[in-house]
């Protein structure tokens, strides 16, 4: 996990980070929206559908299979707009893992869930699919550190 | 006097420049849509889509009005010929002016007005909320994605629907024919096969695959011209759709100018 004192900063690294890292990003973050024309399943098979070519039926029975890990399955064939904060958390989140060796990076995670006590939920997010990516950070400010419970912290 | 010079050529340059990225736009996406590269596994679901939006959400209301189009204006046609004494002329009217001018034209108006406003709208709002940003963050190629399939599915679409246009007003033509003449069903069809030129028939699915072109690819090209803010959708869109009825009607002149040659 990476604290940041300010934005400039946070936005800088984040930067820094797409010129290194274009190959493997997964980036899960407010300022990268789903795809509001397509629905849940579509948006996290996108990725394997373009670059890997996969099967539309295989992609579905993957992405149906990691929803089902958050026991969302019920929410694959649903539209963007009726998802609440923490669905379409998942959902980019799952989608950012798609990415092959991805690095996911989790932009600000109580911007993108504003209803959250603390990260716990976050951390178990990451758990659950810890077999699906390369490596993960989690970019957040400084002020909220006492949120989380991960001992792995580094200033900027 | 000279600011009202500069006025001019101000709006010159805007044009041309405005041409220039038009016509590049355009030749990038020839080279796409023969690329076999472009066509993946998610872009063959978006043309798949798509061409549900296109041809097949629309057969309705497009039989409805084709249907209802097909009896006034064969009533009208085949009675004016009738009156004028041109009853010789039955066929080459009908092929000549009918099948390959009415038809097209029409065909590409009702999916102009749908879907071309549609996808200009799709494509400014996309562009406006950074979905193209977040397709660019994973590397999924927008023009790839997003551009060709739209394209293509426009152009299969319009082909299509003309067919079926055509064949709607056929049978009001064979329903006229026989009330107006009393030509029989076979004789009516003999009228038509001889009137028809193969050249004519080529032109016909040129000028269908052509307007099938720009009228996805100019909405599309005008709604990724949306910059950030959510005001710049309409203006996208009233830009776009200037410029398909400009393009239709440049291309109809420019059928009618090749088919007389």
């Amino acid at each position: 996990m990476i604290l940041f004192k300010d934005e400039n900063r946070l936005d800088e690294a984040l930067s820094d980070l797409k010129e290194r890292h274009p190959e493997n990003l997964g980036l899960v973050s407010t300022d990268i929206p789903l795809i509001s024309n397509l629905n849940v399943w579509l948006n996290i098979a996108l990725i394997r559908l373009y670059h890997l070519s996969e099967s539309r039926l295989q992609a579905k029975r993957r992405v149906v299979g990691l929803l089902n890990r958050f026991q969302k399955r019920e929410i694959a064939g649903l539209r963007i707009s009726a998802l609440d904060h923490w669905e379409r958390y998942l959902v980019k989140l799952l989608r950012a893992a798609m990415v092959q060796d991805a690095l996911i990076v989790i932009d600000r995670p109580f911007r993108l869930v504003p209803d959250l006590p603390d990260a716990e939920l976050i951390e178990n997010s990451l758990n659950r699919i810890d077999d699906l990516y390369f490596s993960c950070r989690i970019f957040d400010y400084s002020w909220n550190q006492d949120r989380y419970r991960i001992k792995d912290v580094s200033e900027s | 006097m000279v600011t009202f010079i500069e006025g001019i050529g101000t709006r010159t340059l805007k044009l041309c420049r405005s041409a220039f990225e038009t016509l590049f736009f355009t030749w990038q996406v020839i080279l796409r849509l023969f690329d076999l590269k472009t066509y993946n596994k998610a872009t063959q679901l978006v043309i798949i889509t798509q061409l549900y939006f296109t041809a097949v959400q629309i057969l309705p209301l497009f039989i409805y009005i084709s249907a209802l189009m097909g009896l006034f204006l064969m009533g009208i046609v085949l009675d004016s010929i009738k009156q004028l004494g041109m009853a010789g002329y039955l066929g080459n009217i009908l092929m000549g002016f009918i099948f390959t001018e009415v038809c097209p034209f029409m065909t590409v108006l009702l999916l102009a007005l749908r879907s071309g406003a549609a996808l200009n709208t799709e494509v400014a709002v996309m562009k406006v909320s950074k979905e193209l940003d977040a397709l660019n963050v994973f590397r999924i190629d927008a023009f790839d994605y997003i551009v060709v399939p739209r394209i293509l599915s426009g152009i299969i679409s319009v082909v299509l629907l003309n067919g079926i246009f055509t064949l709607v007003l056929l049978a009001s033509g064979a329903l006229f024919s026989r009330m107006i003449f009393g030509l029989a069903f076979d004789a009516y069809i003999r009228i038509l096969v001889v009137s028809a030129d193969f050249s004519d028939l080529v032109i016909l699915i040129l000028k269908c695959a052509t307007f099938g072109f720009f009228i996805t690819l100019l909405p599309i090209r005008y709604g990724l011209t949306a910059s950030n803010e959510l005001s710049s959708i309409p203006i996208a869109v009233l830009n776009g759709m200037n410029n398909v009825f400009i393009a239709i009607v440049v291309i109809e002149v420019l059928s009618l100018i090749l088919s007389s040659i």
